[in-house]
């Protein structure tokens, strides 16, 4: 044994640091004993519900002092053991919990509401009911205010009005196509073969007419 | 639920159109007005009288007659007055320009067809009448003296001018009484 035996009962923390092939002491078999035990127990799932700064968990310690600093290092060394168990998947839930999460996953689905059993699940269920009915509620509202929006629009629109009746307005004859008698009279024997004078007169006085009729609607037949 | 909103926006849409201002009153027009399509025809047979004119005076009475029958078959409004009258003047004139061509038959024959396509008595019909008479007389001309048809075209002559002078006088009358 390369240290000496003033290890025992004192902090091996702080005392100089052990050669490789040192034998362990007796303090120190036991502390390792006692912590593996807390390892085993907590990677079981019966670690001590709490371990105090001063409680190593059973481990034996020398000085208060010393168990104070060694108590904290195995704690934070349960914990890690704990954390790094959690983390590969190897923590079960307890019966009664998992029952408890899934009646309240059922009752969720069927739209019941929830069973506030735990601190935990009751405002996480009652936000999901909330964010699960949202949606609905808006849609179911704008819906009603869209069959309100054609009722109203429904029940206001005019009615179709039929085309009023109209008679023939009463224009100038000059603006109408009509026989060519009047402006043309009895056409003499002479002038029998004179239709191209007669075709000049029928035009001219039916431009005159159509130009009338123009203007009277703004330029538009 | 999107769709729901589609189908409300949709009908609020066809609302919306069924709202869009329509016309309820027109400003009513009598049916026999003077429109485009009768200046056109009106334009185009004022031309081809004009062609036909030209023609003459230079002595090719065939493409004037030729001229004169495309204002046969311009397009009219259907029922427009002057369609007719248009027609019956320019058979007058292809009917005399056929006279001057020597052919008579074909001549009387474009006046019995105004004659027939006429519905109503018009100076222009008339006019028609006074034409089939000169026709009656070129053939009583073409006749030898002493030819039994002579004085058969003369009559002939003489009863169309006849009728062309029954026609006119009444629509004198008729014209004068409307005044």
């Amino acid at each position: 044994m390369a240290h000496s035996d003033n290890h025992d009962g004192e902090d091996f923390l702080s005392g100089p640091v052990p050669l490789p092939d040192d034998e362990p002491t007796a303090a120190e078999l036991a502390h390792a004993r006692a912590f593996a035990s807390l390892v085993d127990r907590a990677l079981a799932g019966r670690a001590p519900a709490a371990m105090s700064a001063d409680d190593g968990g059973g481990l034996p310690h020398a000085g208060s002092g010393a168990e104070w600093r060694r108590g904290s290092i195995d704690r934070a060394l349960v914990e890690a053991a704990t954390v790094i168990r959690a983390a590969t998947g190897g923590l079960e839930l307890p019966a009664a919990r998992k029952s408890s999460l899934v009646e309240a996953a059922l009752r969720q689905a069927i739209g019941e509401p929830p069973v506030v059993t735990a601190a935990r699940i009751a405002p996480v269920v009652a936000l999901s009911s909330r964010r699960r009915w949202l949606p609905w509620s808006i849609a179911a509202t704008s819906t009603a205010i869209a069959a309100a929006a054609i009722v109203a629009l429904w029940v206001r629109a005019p009615r179709p009005v039929p085309p009023m009746p109209t008679a023939a307005a009463a224009v100038p004859a000059s603006w109408t196509s009509r026989p060519s008698d009047a402006l043309i009279g009895p056409i003499a024997r002479e002038h029998a073969g004179d239709a191209s004078a007669r075709i000049d007169t029928i035009f001219a006085d039916r431009l005159d007419g159509y130009r009338e009729r123009t203007y009277a609607h703004g330029g538009r037949p | 639920m999107r769709r729901l909103a589609l189908v409300a926006l949709l009908l609020v849409g066809a609302c919306a159109d069924r709202d869009a201002p329509s016309p309820i009153t027109r400003v009513a027009e009598p049916a026999d007005a003077i429109d485009q399509d009768l200046m056109v025809a009106l334009a185009q047979a004022k031309n081809f009288h004009h062609k036909a004119k030209v023609y003459t005076s230079d002595g090719n009475t065939a493409a004037a007659i030729a001229a004169v029958r495309q204002i046969l078959s311009l397009r009219f409004p259907p029922s427009a007055p002057e369609a007719e009258d248009v027609r019956d003047d320019a058979r007058a004139l292809l009917a005399k320009l056929l006279v001057g061509q020597g052919q008579l038959d074909e001549a009387m024959r474009t006046v019995e067809e105004g004659l027939a396509a006429s519905t109503r008595d018009s100076f222009f019909v008339a006019n028609l009448h006074t034409v089939a008479g000169e026709i009656h007389e070129a053939r009583a001309a073409q006749l030898e003296t002493g030819d039994g048809r002579v004085t058969t075209e003369r009559r002939a002559a003489i009863g169309e001018y006849d009728k062309s002078i029954q026609i006119n006088e009444a629509l004198q009358k008729r014209l004068m009484d409307e005044r």
